[in-house]
């Protein structure tokens, strides 16, 4: 159960126990059973938040006023002032894990802190000797010194400063044209901890941040790491992790309450509705497949072709495992977006063997159709109206896609606009009105 | 020993590690400014229009090119060690191309942009020797005169180099003889004149 509902629960038990529903020693072992009900404190959100602002803001005081590059000071005192804002920040860390290891402000403060220091200690050290290039490197480097700090602080901010860094290094990486397949392991690297959080609590703060920064990190690391050989790779890769995110959330992470709470589930769904959007165009589709095999470097091409093989095998299969298991589950959205893999696949082989794009492009058409109407019509049926509007948006991108393609008059353009924005309108003014009705009756 | 002092001790185990990074780049860069063999590179024409760098001189070095004996067995963006000698007048040049790091003589991490087959020469960026930090506000003073000074018409101007091994630092931009620094003392009216 979640801490809302342990709260509730908590609040219920004197009346119940009153009127005899509970005997007082059911209600002990209810409270031994859930355990603390941790109480609402925003101010100690607060206290962590300024805590982290506070350290980074003097972090970068000190590199601002470093970064003069004092030309007064001779080379080697540059270079040892370089050391000065890490070897503050390790001795406020040392003094975090002596004297407040319990408090989370100081551990996440001081974490970050050392976290920044190191990179800026590195670039003062190289403005000194007038060291430049290796973006990359200086990018991996900083993050795996920095790894450490999140197990030793047992904190958040570092391990989101770390997967920034990882995804940085694989971009940039694939800008020089590096292989950077090596960011998978190095997100394993983080994982441990976070799985620490989640086992002392799934719907944690630290979990559900980090697991948004994980999305975000994933997405843009999944289009930079893969397709060196296999031209339209990320059509397959892409249905497939979206399609992951969003079933390995309502499975394991179903009871969260609100946007903010169910990341894996919300950024998939969001991912998966703007990938099927793209794909009812026909340019997704074009020059892709094995006919188009790049095979620019021979040399390289096992290598190059592994994370290919790998991601575009690996993503997709663990998200059709999941759709399996929601076929038992009955959940009709997860069976409904989660099949979106194999409509990737379907579309691709008809791409590729046919060299035609029409028909990959209008099954996805039909494809973000029957989504878009299901999210519209149980959103109405449920009085859900967040999920209503998403599926009314999903059409009327949908139609004003396709009303752009095709040679139509202003005129008809106009009125299926018109016809658009009195539907939204319609359907949320007829939505208030229930629930308006229905808080009345209440 | 208890929970605390572990973590102190893996702490500073962690911190040593953090501290030996640029620990150690200083070493390498020191070593090799004080033990080095000192190369004179002249500086490319500069595009004008190239944006203002802010806190550094954003260098150019020659040569740009090098003759190898087959274009076909390099790739584009790949990492190359330019071996170096010395031309007539005591400026560098690049003998040879490697594909690994040659043992015994000075070599200088290079990247391969195009290539020339009628030529047959490879195109490089020496992507390690392309900054000279000033002190903030004196970097675009001197960015200016050494754009003005890497003019087809008016080449006066060079870098030293120290290398040591395979390892390189830029140790000073010179203007018609001059070190910047001393140079811009002399001319105090390019301050902002070309900005």
């Amino acid at each position: 159960m979640n801490k809302k509902g342990v709260r509730w629960l908590y609040g219920e038990l004197p009346q119940l126990v009153g009127q005899g529903v509970l005997t007082s020693d059911a209600a002990e072992r209810l409270r031994g059973h859930y355990g603390e009900a941790e109480p609402l404190r925003p101010a100690r959100l607060a206290v962590v938040v300024f805590g982290v602002f506070g350290a980074l803001l003097i972090g970068a005081g000190i590199i601002l006023m470093l970064a003069h590059n004092w030309e007064e000071l001779s080379r080697p005192v540059r270079a040892a002032l370089s050391f000065l804002p890490l070897v503050l920040a390790q001795g406020i860390g040392a003094w975090t894990l002596a004297r407040r290891p319990q408090s989370l402000a100081w551990r996440e403060g001081a974490s970050s802190l050392v976290f920044l220091m190191i990179g800026a200690s590195i670039s003062l050290v190289a403005q000194t000797y007038n060291i430049s290039g290796d973006l990359p490197r200086f990018l991996l480097t900083w993050s795996l010194l920095g790894l450490p700090l999140v197990y030793l602080f047992d904190a958040l901010v570092p391990a989101v400063l770390y997967l920034w860094g990882i995804s940085e290094w694989a971009c940039h990486l694939r800008f020089e044209d590096g292989f950077n397949a090596g960011y998978w392991p190095l997100l394993v690297l983080v994982l441990p901890q976070a799985l620490r959080w989640m086992r002392e609590g799934r719907y944690g703060t630290r979990p559900t941040v980090f697991l948004w920064a994980v999305c975000v990190s994933v997405t843009v690391a999944a289009g930079v790491t893969i397709e060196r050989v296999l031209p339209g790779l990320w059509i397959i890769l892409y249905s497939g992790l979206f399609a992951l995110m969003f079933l390995a959330g309502e499975f394991w992470l179903g009871e969260a309450e609100g946007f903010w709470a169910r990341p894996l589930r919300h950024f998939g769904a969001g991912g998966l509705l703007v990938l099927l959007f793209m794909l009812t165009f026909q340019w997704p589709w074009k020059e892709i497949g094995w006919n188009h095999w790049c095979s620019g470097h021979e040399r390289e091409l096992s290598w190059r072709a592994l994370p290919d093989a790998v991601l575009g095998s690996v993503v997709p299969l663990g998200a059709i495992v999941l759709l399996a298991t929601t076929a038992r589950r009955k959940t009709v959205l997860g069976a409904l977006l989660g099949c979106a893999p194999v409509v990737a696949v379907v579309g691709y082989c008809l791409a590729s063997l046919t060299e035609a794009y029409a028909p990959s492009a209008g099954i996805f058409d039909l494809y973000l159709l029957a989504v878009g109407l299901w999210l519209l019509v149980t959103g109405l049926r449920e009085a859900k109206q967040g999920q209503m509007n998403v599926g009314l948006l999903a059409l009327a991108a949908l139609v004003i896609a396709r009303f752009f393609d095709g040679d139509l008059s202003f005129l008809l353009r106009g009125l299926v606009f018109i016809a658009l924005g009195v539907a939204f309108l319609v359907t949320n003014v007829v939505m208030l009105r229930r629930k308006g009705g229905s808080h009345e009756q209440a | 020993m208890n929970k605390r002092n572990g973590l102190l001790l893996l702490f500073a185990v962690v911190a040593a590690a953090q501290l030996a990074v640029p620990a150690s780049m200083i070493i390498g860069r020191e070593r090799t400014l004080r033990e080095g063999r000192v190369f004179k590179f002249r500086t490319r024409p500069v595009d004008p229009e190239d944006a203002f760098r802010g806190r550094y001189v954003w260098l150019s070095l020659e040569p740009g090119a090098v003759e190898v004996p087959e274009t076909g067995s390099w790739l584009h963006n790949q990492k190359a060690y330019a071996v170096l000698g010395q031309d007539t007048n005591g400026f560098a040049v690049v003998e040879r191309l490697e594909h690994s790091r040659p043992a015994q003589v000075p070599a200088v991490q290079v990247r391969t942009l195009w290539f020339n087959d009628r030529t047959r020469e490879v195109n490089i960026e020496w992507s390690g020797l392309d900054r000279y930090y000033m002190e903030e506000g004196k970097a675009p003073q001197a960015e200016s005169a050494y754009r003005s000074h890497s003019l087809r018409t008016n080449r006066t101007c060079y870098v030293t180099v120290r290398v040591r091994g395979a390892e390189a630092a830029v140790e000073n931009l010179f203007v018609d003889e001059r070190p910047i620094r001393a140079w811009l003392r002399d001319h105090p009216e390019e301050k902002k004149a070309e900005r």
